[in-house]
């Protein structure tokens, strides 16, 4: 007997799936941005909505070491802004202001907030003694003078977790709906074909504008999170279903499943525990594509200003208020929220990649 | 300073004019020395001026024409330029929007850049009889369509018995022309009689020129008091409109459509083509105003102006010198993105002020179904709370560059019937006031979420609901709800379509919106003061719908107000009859006081800076003007003497 044998087949999976360097390194930059999210109130250094009136439409500021005189400090600073409106072209302008460094510090003391909205804390990572006058905005300010770090981290929130949620309901209706009607077949089969038929055939984005116009306006921005969830699920899971039925209708008659059958296994147990993990590969590279989609679903119902709304941040709603030319030309990088999308749903796709082989892993590995 | 050195002839006596309009003299309120002192009076003709020979554009040459001298009226009105006297010829490149800006409407009357005084345009002259009830109207001789057909009484007959008063046409008539009766004397003399005293009629005409001036000759072809109905129901069916009245409603309000290009007009330019994203204009030869010179205007030969829909296109082909003016889609924000165009781009970015007393007029609706809400949003202290929760100064700082005004909704600081504190009542940044009457009233924060709730516990949100148009409202609405969330006020937001806040608006549907006010200036104020009493249904004013309904319909309708907003009524009515200047100007700044006093519509930043950009070859464009509805954006300004330097 080899090695192999031996080994279960989560092992087998994990070892395949570790072969996959680009799967590997996309799996990190997932987990850090989920950590990012789930722990944004701690580690960004403002709350999103706090205002800094002195700067509006700051450019990122640089973190230096060395300051104007080519002196070393071991903490890390950056220096003050020095704000002008340029009377003739109404520009803000900012400058270096070498005269004032505001030092970096760990555990620095900010605006208030409740952790999970749970825990009241007035600690963040890193900041500088906002309680001096001090600020600190890594990732520059938008055009109300919030902290566009703490806005992406905040929006990578609600844009990673809407994609989960949104998956899992996929995923379930996919699956209940797509076995259910490959193991009955007949008019079960018939009613859900023609459904996923139909709603294939309607164009999503007008759809979803028709449902999300529907949402009511005194809705709290949560229950609006949810709205847009579901009506991104909603229409997710025909693909799934689809596959999950054809699988169904092909395993159907297979030896196993009929042995199953003779030995009185009841249906429950014949799908849940005998056909379901057999293309379990199918359905986790099915999940991992489809959150990159509810990602960018999610984005474009909210640059187009129909899914969640200001105050709910979002990378959506973070480039829907920097959808115009202005921005290209004086603010860039109020655009940052675009390359965390883009880094997600790459990350996705190479994880989902990754785990399709490892699901198989007697597949071969250069086929896939 | 008047530039040009015209001889001055003390031609003025001729001039009957009485300045009822605003109840003050010319000369008072001319605060722009940049402009020529001739357009605040009324214009001088060619032969007050003492010119005989007239000239016109090279481009009209060998079209079959007659000769300049034959096209112009009798004696043609003479026009004074900014700067300098221009050249002919040349295409003016825009956006469609900006149309109405770049051709302004020609009425009987205008308005003087002093943004008070009604002066001749079309008629050379008016005066007011039997104790305000009667308005005699003398045209110049000989005005011309672009047809080249003569304008007489009998075209303003048409436009107003035959079409406002026909309720074939109307069937709601217009309110500034209810109990209106029209008769000419003469074929050059118009008679207007009203019910009651109504000194300002000739602000009206002056502001909404088209409501007055259809050509008859071209038009009775499609009214079926002069055609029979076979024949037009033919045309209608031809041209696409359902029935003739649509089609003239289209036509008075100078929507685009293939026929406008066959339509006389009297304006500067008419229109020429119309394809599908471009429409073009061409000088009108029969307009009536020259140069002091003897040169007919305009210096410009045609328009081509672009549809543009998207405000950030209209600023991208601003702001890279692709349009010769642009003003009506561009939004204070992008401000030094237009400047960065001066470097390179050859254009100029003019700073002019809107006229709106406020970018924002929050309006919560005191008519509202809900009896919880009705009862907090009659309460004054919750306004005025609402009110003193707004940093106005940090939002003219955030949205403004720290230029506009912070201020209530009120009228602009020129107007005869502004007192400062109109202006800043309730309107200092306060939380503690604010928190402290919130807590009177009873919304206390009883879960401790930070928010207040009502007395019995269940949650109080504030929905508003509004478009996003014209002046910044969505950003300052994101500032101004964090501002009221500091407070314990929780208001949601939601963009809205234009259609849905009109018909909501009118049914006093809306919980909370927000408009911009205009009806700010000594044009519009006296007759229409519709942000600061209840008399008219628009999508505009959703704060009393029912007060206005009960008004509008005689008490049928609506719901009676109480005693303090009837007063409104009663002195708005006054307002517009009353013939004694002083106690006109006592009830307006009644009106006012009381508004101040009582906030019944929140104001944010007014008087904001708006971007007119003008590409550096077209001259004669005031530096910086006030930009809005009341005046007809550029009506004072004479665009007509706008010119291309080539």
């Amino acid at each position: 007997m080899s090695e192999l044998d031996q080994l279960s087949p989560g092992r087998l999976a994990w070892l395949r799936f570790r072969r996959h360097r680009l799967a590997m390194i996309a799996g990190g930059v997932l987990v850090f941005l989920y950590l990012l999210a789930l722990l944004c109130e701690f580690i960004s250094p403002y709350t999103p909505e706090q205002r800094n009136a002195r700067a509006i439409n700051a450019p990122p500021m640089e973190i230096r070491f060395f300051d104007a005189d080519g002196r070393f400090h071991l903490r890390p600073f950056v220096y003050g802004l020095d704000l002008t409106i340029d009377p003739d072209t109404w520009m803000r302008e900012y400058r270096d202001d070498t005269g004032t460094r505001f030092e970096l510090r760990f555990f620095a003391e900010g605006e208030p907030y409740r952790m999970w909205g749970i825990f009241p804390a007035d600690r963040h990572l890193f900041g500088v003694e906002q309680a001096g006058g001090e600020y600190f905005h890594w990732f520059g300010t938008d055009s109300l003078g919030r902290d566009m770090f703490t806005r992406v981290l905040h929006g990578a929130r609600v844009s990673l977790s809407i994609g989960i949620v949104g998956v899992g309901l996929t995923l379930f209706l996919g699956v209940l709906l797509g076995g259910f009607a490959g193991y009955l077949g007949g008019i079960a089969d018939a009613a859900v074909q023609r459904m996923t038929e139909v709603l294939q055939s309607i164009p999503t984005l007008p759809l979803w504008m028709a449902l999300s116009a529907a949402l009511p306006a005194a809705w709290s921005p949560i229950t609006t999170y949810f709205g847009v969830t579901i009506i991104l699920s909603l229409f997710g899971w025909t693909t799934l279903a689809r596959q999950v039925r054809g699988r169904f209708l092909a395993m159907r008659e297979e030896d196993f499943v009929v042995a199953a059958r003779l030995v009185g296994a009841n249906d429950t147990r014949i799908v849940f525990r005998h056909m379901l993990p057999s293309f379990a590969s199918h359905i986790i590279t099915t999940a991992t594509l489809a959150v990159p989609a509810m990602i960018l679903g999610e984005t474009a119902l909210s640059f187009l200003g129909i899914g969640l709304r200001a105050p709910v941040v979002s990378w959506g709603v973070l480039l829907q208020q920097a959808q115009n030319y202005q921005v290209i030309v004086l603010t860039p990088w109020l655009l940052l929220p675009g390359a965390f999308i883009v880094v997600t749903v790459i990350a996705f796709n190479l994880l989902g990649d990754g785990l399709r082989d490892a699901a198989d892993p007697f597949s071969n590995p250069g086929k896939s | 300073m008047f530039r040009h050195g015209l001889p001055r002839r003390s031609g003025a006596g001729l001039w009957i004019v009485l300045a009822l309009a605003a109840g003050s003299s010319l000369s008072a309120n001319a605060a722009e020395p940049d402009w020529p002192a001739a357009w605040l009076e009324p214009a001088r003709t060619a032969s007050q001026l003492g010119i005989d020979s007239f000239s016109q554009s090279p481009v009209l040459e060998g079209q079959g024409l007659p000769p300049v001298e034959q096209r112009l009226p009798d004696d043609p009105v003479v026009i004074a330029s900014l700067d300098s006297m221009g050249a002919y010829g040349g295409t003016a490149r825009i956006i469609a929007d900006d149309r109405s800006m770049f051709i302004s409407p020609e009425g009987l009357f205008t308005i003087s850049p002093d943004h008070k005084t009604i002066l001749p345009n079309l008629a050379e002259s008016w005066t007011y009889s039997d104790g305000g009830r009667r308005l005699t109207v003398r045209l110049r001789r000989g005005l011309k369509w672009s047809d080249g057909r003569p304008l007489t009484a009998d075209d303003v007959l048409f436009t107003v018995n035959d079409l406002q008063l026909n309720s074939g046409f109307m069937p709601v008539t217009l309110p500034d022309f209810i109990g209106l009766e029209l008769h000419a004397a003469d074929p050059w003399t118009l008679v207007f009689t009203f019910p009651e005293p109504n000194p300002f009629f000739i602000n009206y005409v002056a502001q909404s020129p088209e409501y007055f001036l259809m050509p008859k000759h071209y038009f009775r072809e499609f009214h079926p008091d002069y055609a029979s109905a076979g024949a037009i129901d033919a045309r209608m069916e031809e041209m696409g409109f359902s029935s003739w009245s649509a089609f003239m409603i289209t036509s008075m309000q100078k929507r685009l459509f293939p026929d406008l290009v066959n339509q006389p007009t009297l304006n500067a330019f008419q229109a020429e083509g119309l394809t599908p994203g471009l429409y073009t204009y061409r000088r009108n030869p029969y307009y009536f105003k020259i140069d002091p010179e003897g040169r007919q205007l305009p210096y410009i030969d045609a328009i081509e102006a672009q549809d543009v829909r998207e405000n950030e296109v209209a600023v991208a082909k601003a702001s890279t010198g692709q349009l010769d003016f642009a003003g009506v889609r561009l939004p204070t924000q992008d401000i030094p993105l237009l400047k960065l165009g001066e470097r390179g781009s050859g254009i100029k970015v003019n700073i002019w002020n809107r006229l709106h007393g406020s970018d924002l007029s929050i309006q919560a609706n005191m008519n509202i179904a809900d009896e919880r809400k009705r009862a907090l949003f009659n309460d004054v202290r919750f306004r005025r709370a609402l009110s003193m929760a707004i940093d106005r100064d940090e939002m003219n700082e955030i949205i403004y560059f720290g230029r506009g005004t912070p201020r209530q909704v009120t009228v602009i600081p020129d107007s005869d019937y502004f007192e400062p504190e109109f202006a800043t009542a309730y309107a200092e940044y306060d939380v503690d006031a604010a928190n402290a009457l919130l807590d009177e009233i009873g919304l206390l924060d009883i879960d401790g979420d930070g928010l207040r709730e009502f007395p019995d516990g269940e949650s109080m949100t504030l929905t508003v609901e509004y478009v996003d148009t014209e002046t910044p409202k969505q950003v300052s609405m994101e500032l101004v709800a964090s501002y009221w969330n500091a407070v314990g006020i929780d208001a949601r937001q939601r963009l809205i379509d234009r259609e849905l806040q009109y018909s909501r608006a009118i049914a006093g549907e809306l919980e909370m919106t927000v408009w911009h006010a205009d009806r700010t200036t000594d044009i519009l104020f006296p007759i229409n003061p519709d942000f600061w009493a209840p008399r008219k249904l628009a999508a505009s004013l959703a704060m009393w719908s029912e007060w206005s309904r009960w008004y509008l319909t005689g008490g049928s309708l609506g719901e009676e107000p109480p005693p303090e907003i009837r007063q409104l009524q009663l002195w708005a009515d006054e307002l517009a009859t009353t013939m004694d200047p002083e106690r006109r100007v006592q009830l307006g700044k009644r009106i006012l006081a009381a508004n101040a006093e009582n906030v019944w519509t929140i104001g944010t930043v007014g008087l904001a800076p708006h971007p007119v950009v003008t590409s550096n070859r077209l001259r004669n464009v005031v530096e910086s003007g006030l930009w809005g509805w009341d005046i007809r954006w550029t009506m004072p300004y004479h665009p007509a003497t706008w010119y291309l330097d080539q």
